[in-house]
């Protein structure tokens, strides 16, 4: 490895990694591949129709497999051995998911795949908060095309405000809601808001040469036949079909490495197994270990021209940290009990999901808080987990056939709702360098600082509130997640695992750490192109737009590499 | 003589009994609430961040219950979830089996299961000597029944409340496991799992049942 010659060195494999892979190699680049995490195959490695009693405890999550045994993500979770994180004190609580192998999160990701709309990339110019991304809808969206016609994306036009329909012939036809969805789609039409159909990265029909879904397994234990959007079998493969990719897993980069001309030269990375150190050189540098480990990188890359990390002299690596707000209400519906058997099985995740709706009344100022959360829902007669039994706890335990009867009877009665919401990046989220905490090779750790604001925790109040409103509707109860105390009812920040904003972009090189197309404002062979580089976080899930961004620097990069102009 | 029931067979192989036999010498067998210390945290390893998941491993760590335990634990499983005219028995399909290998195991929640479930294995072996003088196995069919009985309410004597929520407990781990097995499936009526060339959506059937109850609900 050390002797050949790369134009490219790319840091991370998940969808920023796999997508700058996919696009340098299909442009002619000798691309060398640093994975943290080990090789992975999920062709051989995914337990498709494993069931519970296969598995220890049945499968149910632990701190190993925080969620559960048949989770894709192997060797990581929200702690990983030898490799700490640390949260400052005084911060609200921050956890952060890192998984180690190749691919990353996009292995096990829910696969919802929402464009961002209009207003999202023009926030304070809509309503004063926030920041402006350097680029718009408009710029993004032929690369959304593109993503959803090579990774495959259902869905369905439905003219809804922001919430962007896709060129004809850019979707596959989405699955029929299931039973439930049909049942909570008629409470919502009756409160005045509409359903949509959903749009996930699962094959409904073949697309290029991949099978479709069987329409059977859980896609958060990934696909072995590829029905489903992993960077592993989507892009990685195309991309090793060039012959212009090499992969190294269990390579930790630590380092951007400069020449004396202040450009960067390559990276130095951590053999996790062997321990020892390595630089490997290129012409290129591509950041795409996720938001915390690229910002970790850059940080710990000092130098005389850089004393306080790469890129950082205007000090904004680390800063602008997002994720997603979250609030969950479970709800049980006598009108779904005793339902005659019927398959929930199909692609993954929802099959409708719940855009915002109040773009108008927030516009007006009727609202308390300034930005939308999206609902999903879970429920239906899937196949039951461990956890089941809690459903028929009660003051009066039954048994026998009396428990049998209510077991079926209640089985699948209950709906799960989940807002996905915007949070404003502000002044007390962000990492830094851990002033004294290393991890087993001796290298500077993240520091976590992190604090929702009224702009959340209003915002999940009103989560809970509609939540409780439509179970109303529909004749249920409210079984769990009853808090109406915003504070309360917010998730913890990171918990979403949408960390997105440590190195922005930006119009100028004093507010923002990279340009539009992700490229270092300080050193220009230098590009981010993972969810670091966002400006806001809308509620949309952000993985379909790291793609596209991916995509659209990446091919800036390979223009540039060209015109011999890195 | 014809109530007592046959023996629970563990499913585990010999080998692997051995092994645990090996690895925890005495098991717990105290016989109160009180005395739930001797529940000690389980000195096992956990499966680690990086199983097999195709053909998932036994899972590693040594087991708890004795022989006797498991007996009683089978017999309160099947208290719980005898065998119905169409479905097997819990302990039929292993569960004592399960409950050992979740008290075992060495993860937090399940360590706070630990005494909570072993305390109560002995209380209800401590009961049935004090009302009947024997075992549970030994006691009759009625009076197992009877003693079981008053666990599955919500008890207004205080000192009743740690054995009903053991039971409790018991129950919902009985429930998730028996489940989550192909015979528990059938039972419950869950159908998928299974590879299809499409997915047509809920049939007519099941579409006349939610239209119906949204008529009743004004939607």
């Amino acid at each position: 490895m050390a002797n050949d010659q790369y134009d490219v060195v790319i840091v991370g494999s998940g969808a920023g990694g796999g997508m700058s892979a996919y696009a340098l190699t299909k442009a002619g680049l000798k691309v060398l591949m640093l994975e943290a995490g080990r090789n992975y195959d999920p062709l051989t490695e995914t337990p498709m129709f494993n069931t519970p009693d296969q598995a220890p405890l049945r499968g149910t999550g632990t701190p190993d497999k925080p969620f559960g045994f048949y989770d894709a993500t192997v060797d990581g979770g929200w702690e990983v051995p030898n490799e700490p994180y640390t949260v400052a004190e005084g911060s609200e609580p921050f956890i952060w998911w890192r998984p180690r192998m190749l691919g990353g999160r996009t292995n096990h990701w829910g696969r919802i795949s929402l464009r961002f709309g209009p207003y999202d990339f023009k926030p304070k110019s809509r309503d004063g908060l926030g920041h402006d991304w350097p680029i718009t809808y408009d710029d993004l969206a032929p690369w959304y095309d593109k993503v959803e016609r090579l990774i495959g994306v259902t869905g369905r036009a439905q003219g809804l405000e922001n919430t962007p329909d896709s060129p004809e012939g850019c979707l596959l036809p989405p699955p029929p809601p299931r039973a439930f969805e049909y049942f909570v789609t008629h409470g919502f039409e009756a409160m005045g808001i509409p359903v949509a159909a959903m749009h996930g990265a699962v094959l409904t029909q073949p697309l290029n040469g991949r099978a479709a879904c069987v329409f059977a397994t859980p896609c958060g234990r990934g696909c072995s036949i590829r029905a489903n959007f992993q960077s592993t079998t989507v892009l990685l493969p195309p991309a090793m079909d060039t012959g212009n990719l090499t992969i190294r897993a269990n390579a930790l980069v630590y380092q951007v490495d400069l020449d004396k001309a202040g450009k960067a030269k390559g990276v130095s990375f951590v053999d996790r197994v062997t321990g020892e150190h390595h630089s490997v050189t290129a012409r290129a540098v591509v950041l795409a270990a996720g938001s915390g480990e690229t910002a970790r990188i850059l940080l710990n890359s000092k130098s005389a021209l850089f004393p306080d990390g790469l890129g950082n002299t205007h000090g904004m690596v680390g800063r602008y940290l997002m994720d997603t707000v979250g609030a969950n209400v479970v709800g049980q519906f006598p009108a779904l009990e005793g339902l005659p058997p019927t398959n929930d099985d199909g692609m993954g995740m929802e099959h409708i999901y719940v855009p915002w709706w109040n773009y108008q009344r927030q516009n007006r100022k009727e609202m308390s808080f300034p930005r939308g959360y999206h609902i999903e829902m879970g429920g239906g007669r899937g196949m039951p987990s461990v956890g089941m039994g809690r459903m028929l706890d009660g003051a009066s335990l039954s048994t026998g056939d009396a428990l049998r009867d209510q077991a079926r009877r209640i089985y699948g009665s209950f709906i799960s709702f989940d807002g996905r919401g915007e949070m404003i990046p502000n002044d007390d989220c962000y990492c830094e360098l851990d002033p004294s905490v290393k991890d087993k090779w001796g290298i500077p750790v993240l520091r976590f600082h992190w604090k929702w604001s009224e702009h959340e925790t209003r915002q999940a109040a009103h989560m809970v509130e509609t939540f409780m409103a439509v179970i109303d509707k529909l004749g249920g109860k409210t079984v769990l997640g009853a808090e109406k105390d915003g504070r309360k009812a917010i998730s913890k920040g990171g918990e979403m695992i949408h960390e997105v904003g440590t190195v922005r972009m930006g119009a100028s090189a004093e507010d923002s750490v990279v340009n539009e197309f992700g490229q270092s404002w300080a050193v220009k062979n230098l590009f981010v192109t993972d969810g670091a580089v966002m400006v806001s976080s809308p509620d949309k899930n952000p993985t379909l737009s790291i793609l596209a961004l991916s995509w659209r620097s990446s091919d800036h990069l390979a223009q540039l590499a060209r015109k011999g102009d890195l | 003589m014809t109530d007592t029931p046959k023996p629970y067979v563990s499913n585990i192989d010999r080998r692997t009994t051995l092994a645990w036999l090996g690895a925890t010498g005495a098991a717990a067998t105290t016989s109160a609430f009180a005395r739930k210390a001797r529940a000690a945290t389980p000195s096992g390893k956990g499966y680690g961040t990086d199983p097999v998941l195709t053909k998932p491993a036994p899972a590693p760590w040594p087991r708890t219950l004795t022989k006797a335990q498991l007996q009683t634990a089978a017999l309160i499983c099947d208290f719980i979830l005898p065998a119905s005219a169409t479905a097997p028995s819990a302990s039929a399909v292993g569960i004592p089996d399960f409950i050992d290998e979740w008290v075992s195991a060495p993860y937090p929640e399940q360590v706070a299961d630990r005494p909570v479930i072993l305390s109560g294995l002995a209380w209800v072996e401590d009961e049935a000597a004090r009302r009947y003088g024997v075992d549970l196995t030994h006691a009759s069919a009625a009076n197992r029944t009877d003693l079981l009985n008053s666990l599955t309410t919500w008890p207004q004597i205080p000192a009743m409340r740690a054995p009903f929520t053991f039971f409790r407990r018991f129950r919902t781990l009985t429930i998730g496991a028996y489940y989550t097995t192909r015979p528990g499936f059938k039972d419950i009526g869950y159908i998928g799992n299974v590879a299809r060339v499409s997915d047509p959506g809920p049939s007519p059937e099941v579409k006349a049942h939610l239209d119906r109850e949204l008529k009743k609900l004004g939607l």
